[in-house]
This record gives structure tokens, sequence and C-alpha cells, in this order.
């Protein structure tokens, strides 16, 4: 049980490591990503412990697993693809008004404008 | 449980596999096998609703915008690490 | 200069690791007071057989409101930077982009194979969709998950066909779109009126278990859903072409 949420762990350290360290803005985008999924496995995976069966109210069910963690990924995951939909417009929008995708270029081509 | 640790460490390797790359297009490949692989386990933990919710947005939205994304830049990441 | 830049990644990450440390170490039991309550009583208060699909549209219909708004906004700004991003350059030729299908322009790749397997199953898909979402009610499936499924299978429509069809015109889907949105407005709404409170199922105050509200719901957030992110990606499928 505690290999798991190690494994998790460090998923979530590299994303986080993708976004402080990486040079590309694309990249950046990858870690937030990463970071999103490995946050919605450690939910899904620490709610599914009491409880043996999946959460619909049919005949016969008497063990299922906790559902709130669930209803709340669902918006967790929807909420994840929006904001990756905007920063990567966001990021084609740099790349048209600079020329190029790295952070330090863009912001000392953005300097030299002005 | 065994079949968790495995696909757990699938997705770290694949984690890595995508930061690492220098061919951007990989990466997003590697990231939508990313999402079929949380799909995968969301199904053997019991909850239907969140598998099909990944199944469906990750492997589905998210690569469409991703490989947009890359169409309008670069393909190559030129600038190391 | 660079030594300086990797020290401070790396101090970084360890504060980050060191303050996430206690909950991977925790071994405190996980609650089991809601799981017993939603068992036995999600069916008597909203009439849902899927007890995730209770939580998120009766008893939490208040999060719903609140991601679908940020599923508007963000598809709103996305669009209106898609729309401007010919406008700007300066030494470049004319950029061929538009929303209208039938100025789509040409690519060299679109093959046969793309254009047959596409267009046939493009209806399969959609009556997927619209299965999954009309039976969230009773098992795993609602509106947000039809919702995506739809839009793939108007991606596919729109890959595949030459002929432009009324789906796959931007216009009236996002038609759709707006309307869905007041249509879930007025549902809201409703429930003032039955007296069970803003966003309230009606279910509590009839005698009656039936699920009419929740299947509502799910087929208004489901065109909701479907028809914004359509919108975005035929959009994004015609673009301009450089490089």
């Amino acid at each position: 049980m505690i290999i798991e949420r190690i494994l998790i762990f460090l998923l979530f350290l590299i994303g986080f490591s993708a976004i402080v360290a990486m040079r590309n803005i694309i990249k950046k985008i990858f870690g937030l990503n990463l970071m999103n999924a490995a946050v919605v496995l450690l939910f899904i995976l620490e709610g599914s412990r009491i409880g043996s069966q999946a959460p619909i109210l049919d005949d016969g069910i008497t063990h299922m697993v906790d559902p709130i963690p669930q209803a709340l990924m669902l918006t967790a995951i929807v909420i994840g693809v929006c904001v990756s939909a905007l920063s990567l417009a966001l990021a084609v929008r740099l790349y048209q008004a600079t020329g190029s995708l790295d952070l330090d270029v863009i912001t000392k081509r953005l300097a030299d404008e002005h | 449980m065994i079949i968790y640790i495995f696909i757990l460490s699938l997705i770290l390797a694949l984690g890595i596999f995508a930061l690492a790359s220098k061919d951007l297009l990989h990466s997003v490949i590697a990231l939508s096998a990313i999402s079929m692989l949380s799909a995968l386990l969301f199904t053997i933990l019991r909850a239907p609703d969140v598998a099909i919710t990944e199944a469906a947005v990750g492997a589905g939205v998210s690569t469409v915008i991703f490989v947009w994304a890359i169409r309008h830049t670069q393909r190559r990441d030129k600038e190391g690490s | 200069m660079k030594a300086l830049t990797h020290s401070k990644i790396i101090l970084t990450i360890l504060i980050l690791g060191l303050a996430i440390l206690p909950v991977i170490l925790s071994d405190a039991p996980w609650p089991v007071q809601a799981r017993d309550y939603l068992f036995g009583n999600a069916k008597a208060d909203t009439g849902a057989d899927n007890t995730v699909s209770a939580i998120y549209l009766g008893y939490r219909a208040m999060d719903t409101l609140g991601e679908t708004l940020v599923l508007l906004v963000s598809i709103t700004g996305t669009m209106s930077i898609l729309i401007n991003l010919g406008r700007h350059k300066v030494d470049e030729e004319a950029v061929t982009f538009s929303l209208e299908p039938e100025k789509l322009p040409r690519h060299s790749l679109r093959t046969n194979l793309i254009e047959v397997v596409a267009s046939k199953l493009g209806p399969i898909v959609l009556l997927f969709g619209f299965y999954v979402m009309l039976y969230g009610h009773i098992s795993p499936g609602g509106g947000f998950q039809g919702g995506v499924i739809v839009a793939s299978g108007i991606v596919f429509l729109a890959l595949g066909t030459e002929l432009k069809t009324k789906l796959t015109n931007t216009i009236v889907l996002s038609r759709i779109e707006s309307l869905s949105f007041l249509f879930l407005m007025l549902a809201s709404i409703s429930g003032v009126f039955f007296e069970s409170g803003f966003f309230g199922n009606p279910v509590k105050t009839m005698q009656n278990l039936s699920p009419n509200f929740i299947i509502l719901l799910n087929i208004i957030i489901g065109m909701k859903v479907g028809t914004s992110i359509a919108v975005m990606c035929i959009a994004m499928m015609g673009g301009s072409h450089d490089h």
C-alpha cells in the first residue's frame, strides 16, 4: 500500500520538476498534465480500499466503494483539460509574437520591443 | 497488489519518457498512453464513471489540442533541458 | 551560474517533497460514514441508481454549475485566440483560415481510407454517445461522458465527409450551446418554484420516485459540453498551414 503511494508521489514530483526546470513552454504544460493525473490517481486509489463493488445500486450490492472521491475527480479531470487548452492557445500566440518557444528568449524579445 | 504496482510503474516510466524526449510528437503519444493506462487502472479499481471520462477526455480531446499546438509551433525541442 | 540555477531547482523539489511527505506516511483510516449514508438514502433523495450521478447532480449540483461555467469561459477564451491567430502576421501571405467547412483547404494527406472510415464510423459513435448520455442514471455514464463522446462523433463527421451537413456547421453548433446554457439556468431556477431550493430536485416534495430531473440535467449538460468541444475541435482543424 505504501509502494503505490510512493510511485504516485514520484509522478507528482516529476511533473512539478518539469514546470520548474524545463525551458520549453510545451514541456511545462506536459508537467501540468502529469500533476493532474497523479492527483486523480491518488484519490481514486485511496477511495477504493473500503469496498469491493462498483457504486451502482443494483440487486445484491452490499459493500460498495466510496463514491464521493469519484464524483470530485470527474470535475477535476474536466477542469484539467480546460486549463491545458487555454494555456496551449496562449503558448501558440506567444510563439507567433516572438518566434521562439524558449522562455528566456521570449522575455528578452518582448523586452526589446518596448 | 501486484497489478497496481505494475501499472503505476509503467505510468511513471512513460512520464519520464514524455519529458526527456526531443521530439514533441512522441511525448504527446506518451501522454495519451498514460491516459489509457489510467483508464484501465480506474476500471480495475471499480470506478467506471471516472474511467469513461478519463478515456474520452484524455485520449480524445487532450491529444487533439496538443497535436494542434505542436503543428502551429515547432515539432522538435531545440532548447535542450 | 548554471550551478546556482540547478541548486535552486533541487532545493525547490526537496522542499515540496518534505511538505507532501506526511500524506504518504499517514495511516489514518478512510472514513466510512459517507458511504453508509449514501448506500441507504441516495435513491430516496434523488431517484437515481448511479450513486456518483446522485452526488454531482443532486447533492452537489452547485459544483456542476461551477464546472460548466469554467468550461464555457475556457472555450470562449481559446476560440477568441484561435480566430485572431492569423491576423497579426505582417510578412507572410494571407492565411486561409475560416470556420465554414466548405472553405476548408483540402490537404494532400486526406486519403480515401480516412474519408471512408471516418464518415462510416461517425453515426455509430454519435449513437453510442446519446446512449451513454441518456442512461446515466442507471448505468455508468451521464452528461459529461456522453457529451465528450458526441463531440468525438461530430469530429469524425467533419473529418470524413466532403459535403457540408448541419451537424458540422459551427454556427448551428454554437447556437445549440447557448440554448443549452439557457436551459441549464432555467432548470436550476425551477427548484425555487417547486419549493426545494435553488437547483433542488423536485423528488423530495412530490412523493414518487422518478429520475426525471436527473435525466433532464444529463441531457442539458451533455448537449452543452458536446457542442462546445466540437466547435473548438472543428475550428482547430481548419487552421492556417505554415511550416
